[in-house]
C-alpha cells in the first residue's frame, strides 16, 4: 500500500457522514473539539455583551438602563457563563483537539462519550440561554447563596434553571474529565513514558483529574438546594436543622478548586507555546510537572478563604490563610521556569508572544492582589467589594483569556491549515490589554473606595461616578478589541494563504500531520524517544505518512489505536473505536428530557426518561466487543498485541475507576455535609432518631458481602470456562438484597420535610438504593453477554468492570448502614 | 498506576490530614469540649496539636519512603516529582496547620 492508498484507505475508515449529518453523527476527535471551542466561543461573546451591559449600567449614578431586577439577571449569567458555559468548555475542546495529536493517537479513549459530553454541554447550554431570552434567568449571583435562592426568597423558576441547567453541564464536564484522564494515561504513541508527556497533557492531566474531585460537591448542592426548593427538604434551613453555610461549603468545595481547574490548562498552553516563541526548549520541566500537581491539592485546601466573614473561629481563619499564602509557592515556581524559559531562549514577538506577555503582566498583578485578600484582616476589609471583582478578573482574564487568545493564533494554522495575512491581531492584541486594563484597574480603585459588588446603582455623592465612567470606557475598549480578534480571526479562516506544516518550528507531534488534521491524524503511529519528537527527527511526518510506524496497515475497516503502559510507555493492547452514530446526541436529548421534567415538574416524564437512558445506555455498552476471540494484532515493529476485550484493565475498566473516583467524592461530600449539620447546625440533635433495624442493617451488610464473593466467583468460573451463571445469579440476587435493605432507609427516615436529619438520611438511602439498581442492571447485562457469547476464557474484560461497582456498592452501602442505624441504636 | 501514586501521595494525605484536623477543630467547637490534660495543657489544644504533631510525622515518613530505595520509583523522573511533591506535603503541612499552636481555637 503506497502513501496515498494509505491516505485514501484511513479517510474513508475514519471520515465523519458527509454534510449536517456529519455534525449529530460524528464521534472524531477532532470535530468535537472544533465543535466544543465554536459553542464556547460562542459563549463568550454572549458573556461580553453582558459585560457590557454591566458597565453601561455603571457608567453614570441613578442610571436607568436596566432595573434591578434584570440587573441581577445579567450579573448572574455574565458569570455564569464565563464560569461554566466558556472557561470550562474551552479548556475540554482544547484538550480534545489536541491531546491525540499531542500524544501520537488516533482518538480519544472514548470518541462516543466526548459527542455526549458536547450534546449535553449544548443542551445546558441552550436551557440557560433560553431563560435569558424569556426573562427568567437566574439572579442570585453566580454562587447561588441560600437563603436568597430558597423558595422563601427566590420562588420563580429563575434558580431552578441554574441548579438544573448547570448540573447538566456538569455532566457534561465529568464525561470530559474521564475521557481525558483515561486517554493521557493510556492512549499515547509508543515509548512516550512520563518523563516524555508534552507538557500540555501533563496540565490536562492534573486539570481532569481537579474536575473529577472538584465539581461533585456542586453537583450535590446543586441537587440538595433542588430538593430543598421542590420537595421542602430543609437542608439549607436554620430553623429545621439545616444550615445555609453548608452551601457555601459545598460550593466552595468546587468553587477554589475551579479557578485552578482555569488557570491550569492555561499554563499548559503557555509552557507549550512559550518554548517555540522562544525558540528554546521548557526550564524545569520536572518542577512544572510538580508544581503543578502540588498547585492541584493546595487548591482544595483553601475554600474557606471564600468565607472569612461568615464567623469561622480564628484558628479556622487561620488554617486557611496560611493555606492560601503557600498557593504561591508553586505558582512562582511555574512563573520563574517561564521567565527562566524567555532568559534562555530568543524571544520572538510574534502575535501569540504578546498574548503571553499580556498573560504576565495581567496574572501577577492578581496573583498579588490574592495575596492581599489571603490575609483575613484585608479580606474584612475589601471582601464583597468591587476590589474582588476586579482581582478575579485579573486572575481569570489575565489567567485564562490571554493565554486562550495566544492559543487561538498558536494553533489556528493547524485548524485552518492557513497562515494569517492580516495584521488586525497586533492592534486588537492593543485595545485588549489596554481596554483590559483601564476596566479593572479603575475597579480595584473603586473597591477601595467602598463601592460593594452587584449593586445596580449608585449615588453621585458616593463619589465613584468619575472611577466608573473610566472603567466602563475601558470595558468597550476592551469589547472593540475582541470583536477585532474575531475579524481577524475570519479573515484568517475564509482568506489567508495556505501556511506550511510546522510555522512555528515547534517540537511537538501535533505538527507532524498535514494541516488541516485529517480524520485519522497519523496514517501510522510514531515511536517517541524524546519530548520533542519532531525536533528530533524533521523527517518524522513523512515516515509516518509512508506508513513506517505502527498500524500502517488498516484492518478489516476498523477504526485502530493502540494503548501503553502508564508509567513506561510499552505497548500494551489493541484497541478497535465505535464509528459515526447519533447515539450520543439521542442519548444527551434523553438525559435533557429528565432535567427539563425536573424544572418543568413534570414528573410523569422522569421515569420515562429514566427508562430511555437505560435502554440507550445498554445498547451503548452492547455494541462493544465480539462473539469471538480475536487474534493478536500485528501492530508493526515486531510486536503483537491482544484486543481490548481480552485484558483485565480495559478502557471500560479504567474509565469507570475515574468515574468512580468523582462518584466518591460526591458520596465523600454527602457525608461531610452530614457530619457538617450534626456538628454546625443549630437545630440538632433532631426531634427522633431513625428507627433502628438490626435485621435491615445485618441483610444489607451479609448481601453487600455476598455480592463481592459472588462476583469474583462468577469471573474466575468464565476464566475456568465453567458455567458463571449461578455466580451471577446470586450476584444479582444480593444487590437486590441490598436495595432491599436500603429501601428501609428511605421509607422509614423520620420526617424529611420536618428536619434536616431525615432529609440527609433520604438522600443517603436513595444514593444507595441507585447503586444497587444500578449494579443489578449491570449484573443483567453481564449475563446477557454471557448468554450471547460476548465472552470467553479468554474475553473477560466485562467481568473487572462490573466487579469495580459491585465493590463500591457493597463499601458505599455498608458504610450508609452505620451512619444510619448506628445513631438510633447508640440512643 | 504505582508511579503516578508515588507523585500524588504526599499532597493527597496533606489534603487529607489537613482537612482532619479542620473537622478535628469543627468538632471541637460545635460539642465544646473542654477540660485539661495532666491538669495544664487544655484538652482542645491537646489534641490539635497532637493531629499537628501526627501530620508532620506521616508526612516524614513518605518524604522518607519516596527517598528509599525500596519505596521509590524506578524512574529517574518520577522520582524526582514525587520527593518534590512529597516535601511540598510536608512543609505544607508543617506550615498550614502552625495555627494549631499559635492561635485560640474557638474564638
Amino acid at each position: 500500500m503506497n502513501t496515498l492508498q494509505r491516505h485514501r484507505k484511513l479517510s474513508d475508515i475514519w471520515a465523519s457522514e458527509p454534510g449536517p449529518r456529519g455534525l449529530i453523527s460524528t464521534v472524531n476527535h477532532t470535530d468535537l473539539g472544533r465543535m466544543f471551542l465554536a459553542v464556547s466561543f460562542f459563549f463568550f461573546l454572549v458573556g461580553g455583551v453582558l459585560a457590557m451591559l454591566i458597565r453601561a449600567q455603571l457608567a453614570t449614578p441613578q442610571s436607568a438602563f436596566a432595573g434591578p431586577e434584570i440587573y441581577n439577571q445579567i450579573f448572574t449569567m455574565h458569570g455564569t457563563i464565563m464560569m461554566f458555559l466558556f472557561a470550562i468548555p474551552t479548556f475540554e475542546g482544547l484538550a480534545m483537539y489536541l491531546l491525540p495529536k499531542m500524544l501520537g493517537a488516533r482518538d480519544l479513549a472514548f470518541p462516543r462519550l466526548s459527542a455526549y459530553g458536547f450534546w449535553c454541554y449544548v443542551f445546558g447550554g441552550t436551557m440557560m440561554l433560553a431563560s435569558m431570552v424569556l426573562g427568567i434567568a437566574p439572579d442570585g449571583g453566580w454562587f447561588m447563596y441560600p437563603p436568597l435562592t430558597g423558595a422563601i426568597y427566590s420562588p420563580g423558576i429563575n434558580t431552578d434553571f441554574w441548579l438544573i441547567g448547570i448540573t447538566i453541564v456538569e455532566i457534561s464536564a465529568i464525561a470530559a474529565a474521564v475521557e481525558i484522564t483515561v486517554s493521557i494515561l493510556k492512549y499515547r504513541a509508543p515509548g512516550m513514558s512520563l518523563d516524555k508527556l508534552p507538557i500540555f497533557a501533563w496540565y490536562a492531566l492534573v486539570t481532569a483529574l481537579m474536575i473529577l474531585t472538584g465539581f461533585p460537591p456542586l453537583i450535590l448542592g446543586s441537587i440538595l438546594l433542588e430538593l430543598e426548593r421542590a420537595f421542602g427538604l430543609p437542608f439549607f434551613q436554620t430553623e429545621f436543622g439545616g444550615d445555609s453555610l453548608l452551601w457555601q461549603h459545598l460550593f466552595w468545595l468546587f468553587g477554589h478548586p475551579e479557578v485552578y481547574i482555569i488557570f491550569l490548562p492555561a499554563a499548559g498552553v503557555i509552557s507549550t507555546i512559550l518554548p517555540v516563541m522562544c525558540r528554546t526548549t521548557l526550564l524545569g520541566y520536572g518542577w512544572i510537572v510538580a508544581s503543578a500537581t502540588g498547585l492541584a491539592f493546595l487548591s482544595f485546601g483553601i475554600w474557606v478563604h471564600h468565607m472569612f466573614t461568615t464567623g469561622i473561629p480564628h484558628m479556622g481563619l487561620a488554617f486557611f490563610s496560611a493555606a492560601s499564602t503557600l498557593v504561591a509557592v508553586p505558582t512562582g515556581v511555574q512563573l520563574f521556569a517561564w521567565i527562566g524559559t524567555m532568559w534562555k531562549g530568543r524571544p520572538s514577538l510574534r502575535m501569540p508572544m504578546l498574548h503571553l506577555l499580556g498573560f504576565f503582566f495581567t496574572f501577577v498583578i492578581g496573583g498579588l492582589t490574592g495575596v492581599m485578600v489571603a490575609v483575613v484582616p484585608f479580606d474584612w476589609q475589601a471582601h464583597d467589594t468591587a476590589f474582588v471583582t476586579a482581582h478575579l478578573h485579573y486572575v481569570l482574564f489575565g489567567g485564562f483569556v490571554f493565554p486562550i487568545m495566544a492559543a487561538l493564533y498558536y494553533w489556528m494554522p493547524h485548524v485552518s491549515g492557513r497562515k494569517r495575512f492580516f495584521r488586525l491581531g497586533e492592534l486588537a492584541f492593543g485595545l485588549v490589554f489596554i481596554g483590559f486594563h483601564v476596566t479593572f484597574l479603575a475597579m480595584h480603585w473603586v473597591g477601595l473606595l467602598g463601592q460593594r459588588r452587584r449593586i445596580s446603582t449608585y449615588l453621585p455623592e458616593d463619589g465613584w461616578t468619575t472611577v466608573n465612567l473610566i472603567s466602563s470606557i475601558g470595558s468597550f475598549v476592551l469589547a472593540i478589541g475582541i470583536a477585532m480578534v474575531i475579524v481577524d480571526l475570519v479573515l484568517h479562516a475564509f482568506t489567508a494563504r495556505r501556511s506550511r506544516r510546522d510555522p512555528w518550528n515547534a517540537g511537538t507531534l501535533e505538527w507532524a500531520m498535514m494541516t488541516p488534521p485529517p480524520a485519522y491524524n497519523f496514517a501510522s503511529l510514531p515511536h517517541v524517544t524524546s519530548r520533542q519528537p519532531l525536533a528530533d527527527d524533521s523527517e518524522l511526518p513523512i515516515r509516518l505518512a509512508r506508513g513506517e510506524g505502527y498500524l500502517s496497515e488498516p484492518e478489516q475497516g476498523w477504526r485502530e489505536s493502540l494503548t501503553v503502559e502508564i508509567a513506561t510507555g510499552k505497548p500494551d493492547f489493541h484497541i478497535i473505536y465505535p464509528t459515526n452514530t447519533r447515539l450520543p446526541i439521542v442519548m444527551a436529548a434523553v438525559t435533557g428530557v429528565f432535567f427539563v421534567s425536573l424544572l418543568l415538574k413534570f414528573y410523569w416524564t422522569i421515569p420515562l426518561a429514566v427508562v430511555g437512558v437505560t435502554i440507550l445506555a445498554w445498547r451503548w455498552a452492547w455494541s462493544l466487543g465480539h462473539r469471538t476471540d480475536l487474534p493478536l494484532r500485528a501492530v508493526g515493529g515486531g510486536l503483537d498485541l491482544p484486543n481490548a476485550t481480552q485484558v483485565a484493565r480495559s478502557p471500560s475498566w479504567w474509565g469507570s475507576v475515574f468515574l468512580l473516583t468523582a462518584n466518591a467524592t460526591f458520596f465523600g461530600s454527602l457525608l461531610f455535609g452530614f457530619a457538617f449539620l450534626w456538628t454546625v447546625a443549630p437545630a440538632w440533635p433532631p426531634p427522633a432518631w431513625f428507627g433502628a433495624s438490626l435485621l435491615e442493617w445485618a441483610v444489607g451488610i451479609l448481601a453487600a458481602g455476598l455480592a463481592v464473593v459472588s462476583i469474583r466467583r462468577a469471573a474466575r468460573a468464565n476464566a475456568r470456562g465453567d458455567d458463571v451463571r449461578i455466580w451471577l445469579g446470586l450476584t444479582f440476587l444480593s444487590a437486590l438484597l441490598v436495595a432491599g435493605a436500603t429501601l428501609g432507609i428511605v421509607v422509614r427516615a423520620p420526617t424529611p420535610a420536618g428536619h434536616a436529619y431525615g432529609a440527609t438520611l433520604l438522600v443517603l438511602g436513595g444514593y444507595a438504593l441507585f447503586h444497587a439498581a444500578l449494579v443489578a442492571l449491570m449484573v443483567a447485562f453481564l449475563a446477557a453477554r454471557v448468554f450471547r457469547g460476548f465472552t470467553s476464557p479468554r474475553r473477560h474484560a466485562d467481568f473487572p468492570v462490573v466487579t469495580l461497582w459491585v465493590d463500591y456498592l457493597a463499601a458505599t452501602a455498608m458504610l450508609i448502614f452505620a451512619v444510619a442505624h448506628a445513631p438510633g441504636l447508640l440512643a | 498506576m504505582k508511579d503516578i501514586i508515588r507523585i500524588l501521595i504526599a499532597p493527597l494525605v496533606w489534603l487529607a490530614s489537613f482537612s482532619a484536623v479542620y473537622g478535628l477543630h469543627g468538632l471541637i467547637c460545635g460539642h465544646g469540649v473542654d477540660g485539661a490534660v495532666f491538669g495544664v495543657i487544655a484538652v482542645p489544644r491537646f489534641l490539635l496539636v497532637g493531629a499537628y504533631i501526627l501530620a508532620i510525622l506521616i508526612q516524614v515518613g513518605l518524604v522518607w519512603a519516596l527517598h528509599s530505595a525500596r519505596f521509590g520509583s524506578p524512574s529517574p523522573f518520577v522520582r524526582f516529582v514525587s520527593r518534590a511533591t512529597g516535601w511540598l506535603g510536608l512543609v505544607s503541612a508543617v506550615w498550614a496547620l502552625l495555627p494549631t499552636v499559635t492561635t485560640t481555637y474557638c474564638l
